[in-house]
């Protein structure tokens, strides 16, 4: 008897313990998704809510729309391409037995675990232009820095959020890389020894084929997290001069919290989602192919 | 030619020690800018050339920001915040993730369910920041610390499930099913040869479930509006985009947010490569 209760108990077990992850998951994540689907073609009226497409239609005319559409790719390809560089650059160097590795290792990972609000305030504090570390050293040395206006500038403002962007996450990149440099077996590099490589020969043949899983999984991540950035550029600039530094995130932000219209906000929302997926799916499909291949 | 070769290997040396300490600098010169901040009175603050090294360092800051501003508070929610959700989310992704390790479902209900429940995770928090705003109104939980706690115990859920998922199928099942001949029951095995067993890698995942939650600002921004409810990273943003900015006031916060996360940080340094593929540390 004991025994064929605990059969069943066995067989409805698993159900109970995945229930109430997946009805968390269902209400605070599928759900809202179909929220915000319901949301995306409603419209206020003084009538009351009106089913429409208007949310839709509207985006391909919104200049604001387009040009932030704009700012998140700039913004993710120039941050991407530096950080990746940089990244693998200080992966190979840390590759290698020296003094004080593991301390070097930790103390660059600091930017990217901090907060992204206390990032914020700290490149706020290194780039105000009167008194930040950054002209106040300039003109210590006598440079004048009437121009370096930072945030204030639209095109310096740009810059300087990709330069955040690159210091705070150039650690990500480094630190996958490194763990996958640091997988790769010793014996191809014995071989390319033996057959005389060049330092580059042996990079181009070797570290690099080997290295791909590692590289396009660090790219997917970055990628993935670049499209949808929000919280350091909205400390730093809320998208300003003006909407010079207002990405997608932003821009969606302002629509639903500051103008309460949540509607446009959910279609603009879909964009995203649309991009992040289409892009993530040609990552998952290289990836798949390296592993068959 | 021997010395030769002997004196470029020394200078490769030092190239590769200048690189590195220069990547160094450039990581933590800005944080320590920040620090010294928030130890300067405010003569020191604005003097130029800055003053990096030597000043007279003074607590007032962080007796104004903790003491007399609402900081103290915006603290408490965040310590309250981040240990509830964690705890929360902990209990349950790790029943999940233990049932989907040790249990063959059918209809590859295994490695579907666990790809959908990654697949929450993959959404850009703004796309769910929309709703979660409006559902949250419809049920008068906006501007409430429990609107924060469910909804970061849903954003930590499918992360705690993956890692844990991780650590269990790492452990063979010759153990438990030794204690379950020993007549223990499935849950009683999980708990006396299980857990132990996959301790370190619960202990590290919780610790990151305490960074997420600790360093999100999206949700807190837009979930909750007054001192009742708001975290630390939104408070320090509140003060941060105001016409007059209180320099020391705010480098006090931003330290004290600080803080707990590098010691956190270099807790779970060992699983950080495993954890931050998973999307740890922030959304």
């Amino acid at each position: 008897m004991k025994r064929i209760l605990s059969a069943r108990n066995d067989r409805a077990l698993p159900f109970l313990l995945i229930a109430p992850t997946l009805a968390v998951l269902v209400a605070l994540s599928i759900y809202p998704l179909v929220y915000a689907i319901k949301v995306s073609f409603q419209t206020d009226t003084s009538s009351g809510v009106q089913w429409t497409f208007q949310n839709f239609s509207r985006l391909v005319s919104d200049q604001f729309f387009l040009s932030a559409l704009g700012h998140t790719l700039v913004y993710a390809i120039i941050a991407l391409t530096f950080e990746f560089l940089i990244g693998l650059g200080l992966a190979i160097l840390l590759n290698r037995q020296m003094r004080g590795r593991s301390f070097f290792r930790a103390t660059l990972l600091i930017p990217m675990m901090l907060p992204p609000v206390v990032v914020g305030v700290v490149w706020r504090l290194m780039l105000n232009p009167n008194f930040g570390a950054i002209n106040g050293t300039l003109k210590g040395f006598g440079a004048n820095t009437e121009s370096l206006t930072w945030t204030a500038s639209p095109t310096l403002a740009f810059a300087s959020i990709i330069a955040v962007d690159i210091w705070q996450w150039t650690p990500f990149m480094f630190l996958i890389l490194l763990a996958g440099l640091q997988a790769i077996p010793d014996e191809p590099y014995e071989a390319a020894l033996i057959d005389g490589s060049t330092a580059w020969q042996t990079f181009r043949n070797i570290t690099l084929p080997l290295l791909k899983p590692a590289i396009l999984i660090a790219l997917l991540l970055r990628t993935m997290d670049l499209l949808r950035v929000f919280d350091q550029i909205f400390i730093l600039t809320e998208g300003g001069p003006g909407s010079a530094t207002e990405t997608i995130s932003l821009y969606i932000y302002r629509t639903a919290f500051r103008f309460s219209d949540f509607g446009y906000a959910a279609a603009m929302s879909f964009v995203l989602l649309l991009l992040t997926n289409t892009i993530s799916l040609v990552y998952i499909r290289l990836l798949g192919k390296q592993e068959a291949g | 030619m021997r010395q030769n070769s002997r004196g470029t290997a020394v200078g490769r040396r030092m190239a590769m020690y200048g690189l590195v300490a220069i990547a160094v600098f450039a990581a933590v010169l800005p944080v320590y800018w920040m620090l010294t901040i928030s130890l300067k009175s405010e003569v020191d603050q604005f003097a130029v050339p800055p003053k990096w090294l030597i000043f007279r360092p003074t607590l007032a800051h962080y007796q104004d920001a903790f003491v007399e501003r609402s900081f103290g508070k915006y603290l408490l929610t965040s310590v309250f915040v981040a240990v509830l959700s964690t705890v929360c989310a902990i209990v349950l992704g790790t029943l999940a993730a233990y049932a989907l390790s040790r249990f063959r479902l059918r209809h590859k209900l295994n490695t579907r369910l666990s790809l959908w429940i990654l697949s929450t995770r993959m959404f850009p928090p703004i796309v769910t920041a929309v709703p979660l705003f409006l559902m949250m109104r419809d049920v008068r939980l906006l501007d409430t610390v429990a609107s924060l706690v469910i909804v970061y115990t849903a954003f930590n859920l499918p992360f705690v499930v993956w890692m844990m998922r991780g650590f269990f199928n790492e452990i063979p099942r010759d153990l438990e099913d030794a204690a379950r001949v020993d007549g223990d029951s499935r849950l009683g095995a999980l708990r006396r040869v299980l857990l132990p067993l996959v301790a370190p890698g619960l202990a590290a995942t919780a610790v990151f479930c305490l960074i997420i939650s600790w360093n999100e600002f999206l949700f807190a921004l837009t979930l909750t509006q007054t001192d009742s409810a708001m975290t630390l990273p939104v408070g320090i943003a509140g003060r941060v985009t105001q016409y007059e900015i209180k320099w020391g006031v705010m480098s006090a916060a931003g330290v004290v947010a600080m803080l707990p996360i590098l010691v956190f940080a270099l807790a779970v340094q060992r699983y950080l490569v495993r954890g931050l593929s998973l999307g740890a540390v922030k959304g």
